[in-house]
Order: structure tokens, then sequence, then C-alpha cells
């Protein structure tokens, strides 16, 4: 069975998707083509609304301003966590 | 007097270390030279960014830039005035023309010496001088090839994240999220706001493009800003900021002032459009609300055509399955009826035949009752021996046509069901033996049995899949 490419965009599994109806339509797939299609355009399906999904909510709004300064008190937390060396004799 | 820039005034010294130059010369002398020899130079217009203007007694002093170089200058305050130029316009980042030459004060003991060109003429930058560098930055990135690496990006249809540099609360950054909801379009936007009125905004640009592109959320960045003149939207065409652009890994769109305007960002960018809300629309190119309904047609189509498809099969085989029966019972009919009809033709011949050969033995034997006594059991036993062999041609036609019977039942079984079972298949039946060849009579039934190739088990019809019964 062909098994879905995970790194497919939205507009490839859509694509995929459109032939996997024409050759259902063309009634030429054999029983076992047939229902490995099926299966493939189920995960098609889910992988498409997953994507929607992502950009259906609620719009998010950053700042890069606030961004860059967030991580660069990270950085510096991460600095002064960081465990001193042996002290020097 | 001998010239000390001269190469002919050479005095040599014999000591080990010091290099074979000419000279010594006196440093005020040789200041004074220098100073001649930079005024002699050609007088030229020079373009750049102003910066650090300041006004220090008679003279006025500022720096000429672009990302290549800079070059300090100096102009007299009288020859200043004399141009007109209003009061403030001097600032930084303002694009100017100057025009002068190299020179050089010589200092003298109590000073220090410095290098400017001595600018005659100063004046703002006009369309046509930045045009004119505008054409000319054109054509070295183009030479380049800058234009390329953006449009060979490959540009998300659906970005999750987009980055953008615009101003703050402008009418651009209100047609962005105008132009996202008309797509309604949900993700993650990240804005950068950089000053977009100062002319040395270009640096502030770079480094926003760059922070924005190297954010994971960021799948590719817009930069928009509305119209104005050439000098307003000059910083977009800053060639540090082009250069950064072109070669950034995520594709960015530009939206900068109006159709007619054509700053160098757009010659870079992966894409260039005419106003922001056709950047949002650019930078997300699917109708989410229609896409939304198009993968729920696209699932129902699936579901449809998918169960029609198998349906069709099961149809395909149940009447692979029905036609070699049919046609086997026809024809095993016919052959028997052959059999029958062969076997009734020879026995029919051979009574006849064994008749008249009795009646043959009969008239013999009245005819050689009266002569030859001795011959007739001869001739009796002739006609025996034809019996006989009458008898083993029957028996030799039965066994042939019972090869022939056999052969072609072993031809007809080849397109039993059986057969088609043992590739793999399963025919449901319904406790009649009647083939089950849908959901619908599945349910029905309640029971079926599953005839396999090997052996037939008998299954119970629970909770249906109603998705698969169209």
């Amino acid at each position: 069975m062909t098994e879905p490419k995970t790194d497919l965009t939205y507009e490839q599994a859509f694509e995929r998707l459109e032939a996997i109806i024409a050759r259902l339509d063309s009634g030429e797939a054999e029983l076992r083509e047939t229902l490995d299609l099926c299966r493939e355009g189920k995960q098609l399906i889910e992988r498409c609304k997953s994507e929607l999904d992502a950009v259906s909510g609620e719009l998010r709004e950053l700042d890069l301003d606030a961004l860059v300064e967030e991580l660069q008190s990270h950085e510096t937390q991460a600095v002064a966590d960081e465990p001193s060396g042996p002290a020097a004799d | 007097m001998t010239d000390p820039l001269s190469p002919g005034s050479v005095q040599r010294t014999s000591a080990p270390p010091e290099p074979d130059l000419p000279g010594p010369f006196a440093v005020g002398r040789y200041a004074g030279e220098l100073r001649e020899f930079l005024r002699a130079r050609a007088r030229v217009r020079v373009i750049g960014e102003l910066v650090n203007f300041k006004q220090r007694g008679a003279n006025a002093y500022f720096e000429l830039r672009d990302s290549d170089g800079a070059l300090p200058c100096a102009i007299w305050s009288n020859e200043l005035e004399r141009m007109g130029i209003p009061e403030g316009a001097l600032k930084d980042g303002v694009e100017v023309v100057v025009s002068g030459g190299p020179d050089y004060y010589a200092g003298s003991g109590q000073s220090s010496p410095s290098f400017s060109f001595r600018a005659t003429h100063l004046k703002l930058a006009g369309e046509g001088d930045l045009l004119a560098r505008l054409a000319a930055l054109r054509r070295t990135l183009a030479a380049e090839g800058l234009f390329e690496p953006q449009r060979l990006l490959p540009r998300p249809v659906l970005p999750k994240g987009i980055g953008i540099v615009t101003g703050g609360g402008s009418a651009a950054q209100g047609d962005l999220r105008a132009g996202f909801a008309r797509r309604s379009w949900r993700g993650t936007v990240v804005w950068a706001h950089p000053p977009m009125q100062d002319r040395r905004a270009a640096g502030a640009f770079t480094r926003a493009v760059q922070d924005l592109a190297a954010l994971p959320e960021v799948e590719l960045v817009i930069v928009a800003r509305g119209g104005g003149s050439l000098a307003d939207l000059w910083a977009f065409c800053d060639e540090t900021l082009c250069r950064t652009v072109a070669l950034l890994g995520v594709p960015v769109i530009s939206a900068i002032g109006h159709e007619t305007d054509n700053v160098l960002l757009d010659d870079v960018a992966a894409l260039s459009c005419s106003t922001p809300t056709h950047a949002a629309e650019q930078a997300v190119q699917v109708d989410i609300a229609q896409a939304i309904a198009r993968v729920a047609d696209a699932a129902d189509l699936l579901r449809v055509r998918g169960a029609g498809a198998i349906k069709r099969r099961a149809e395909s085989l149940r009447t692979a399955a029905r036609v070699p029966a049919t046609h086997l019972r026809r024809e095993r009919a016919g052959l028997d009826q052959r059999l029958r009809e062969i076997r009734a033709a020879a026995q029919r011949g051979i009574d006849e035949r064994e008749g008249h050969a009795a009646r043959m033995a009969l008239v013999l034997a009245r005819k050689s009752g009266a002569t030859r006594r001795t011959q007739v059991p001869a001739e009796v036993r002739q006609l025996t021996r034809i019996a006989t062999a009458l008898t083993r041609e029957r028996d030799a036609a039965q066994r042939n046509r019972a090869r022939q019977l056999l052969a072609l039942t072993t031809a007809l079984r080849a397109h039993e069901p059986d057969r088609v079972l043992e590739r793999g298949f399963a025919l449901a039946e319904d406790n009649q033996g009647e083939p089950v060849t849908s959901a619908k009579q599945a349910r029905e039934a309640g029971d079926v049995r599953l005839r396999f190739a090997d052996a037939a088990v008998d299954a119970k019809i629970g909770e249906t899949d109603d998705r698969t019964e169209d």
C-alpha cells in the first residue's frame, strides 16, 4: 500500500487526493488497489484538515522586538545558570 | 628647486636598514606639495547619504556615506548659505549631491592637518539624481545575478506563520490585516515596526528582515509601506538591504509604495506586489473557508466513489462466479444427452449387425445342410468373430467418449467459483446458500456463511459502518 508522504504540503496533499478520486472514478483499479486508495485518501484528508485547522483558529499576533528581548533574557539566564568551573589556582 | 614629489629627486643613502626611497623632505614642504597635488585632481559630483552635519567657524563639515564607503566633506559657510537649502533640511540620512574635489589642509606647527572633499556646491538629491543612482545599483545587482535567488525559492501556498516589516499603526498594517481576514486566514503574524519615515531606516529594515527570517515559525516575510516620493522610499533601494534580502533563505514579498513606484527591493524580492492587500493575498494563496469546504467535498467524494468502486468490483466478482456455474450446468446436460444418444446409436448399430449376422448364419446353415455340412461351422465362426469385433468397437467408442467428457469437464472446472476463491476472495452466502452481494443483504441475513478456498466459516453481521454503505 502507498503511504502518504509526511512532508507533503497542503497543495500536494490535495492534488494527490484529487488524483485518487479520479482513479476510483475510472473503474480501472483492482479491488486491492481500491482499498489502498481509499485508505490513503482518508489519511490525506486528515492531513489537509490539520493544515487548515492550524490557520483557522484565532489570529496570533506577536511583536518581533518583544520576541528578541525574550530570547535575549533567556540566553542571559542560561549563562547565569551555568555552573562555574573550578577556581583557578 | 627640487620637486619633493618628483621621482627625479632621489638622494641615496648607504645605511643598510633604510629603504632606498627619495627624500628625506621637510614635512611642511611635502604637505604643501601634497595639497597642490590633490587640488589638481578633477572636480566631480558625488552623491551619498549625509551624516554628522556640523557648522564650525567659517566651515560646515559633514560626511557622505553609502554601503561601500564614506568621504569627509567641508564647505565654506558663506557658500553653503548661497545654496538656499531650507533650515533643518541637512539632517542625517538625507541624500545630497556635492560638487568639488579633494583638498588637504597642511596644518602647521600648532595645528593638525586634515583631508576633506572641498565642496563648492551642495544640493538635496533630486528625483533625477536618485533615479540615476538607482539605475546604476540595479545594473550592478543584476550583473551579480542577485535578482534570481529569491524567485527560485519555493513559496508556501498556506503558510502558518508570516513575518511583516511595516509601520506600526500604518494604513499598510490595516490593509494587511484586512487581506488576511478576506482569506479567512488566522495563523501567526510576527510584526516588526522599524521607523519607516527615517531615511536611515535601511539598516533597521535589514536587521528586522534577518531577525524575522531566523524565527522558526516564520515561513515568509512581507515588507510593506504606503506611497511616497522616491526620496521617501529611498531606504528600500539600499544596497545592503537588497543584498541581504536577495540571499535570504525565506521568501520575501515586497509591497512598497504605489503601483508606479519601483524600488530596488522589488527587483530582488521573491514577489513584488502593488499594494499591501495584494501582498496579503499572495502570501496566503488559499481561501481558507473555501478550502475547508473543498476538503469536506473531497471527503464525501472519496467515501461515495470508494464505496461505488468496491461495489462494482463485488458485482463483477458475483457475475464471474455465477456465469461459469450456469454454463457448466448447461454443458453437462448437453454432454449427458449426447452420451445417451451415442450409446443408443451404438447399441442400435450393434443390434442391427448382430441381427444381420444371425440371419446370415441361419441362411447359410440352411443352405449347407444338404451339401457340405462341414463348411457351416466355419461360416458361423466367422460371423461370431465379426460380432465380437463389433462389441470391441462399441466398447472402444464408449471409452473414447468418456475421455472427451472428462477433458471437457476439466476445462469447465477452471471457471468454477471455487477457483475464484482460491485466488483469495471469499463468497458470502445466506442460510439458503444464495450469494450475499450487498451490505443491505448482509444486514437482513444476520448470519452469513463465508466460503474461503479451504473451508467455510459462519459469521454474524454486527454493527456496520454507514459510510461504506452508499
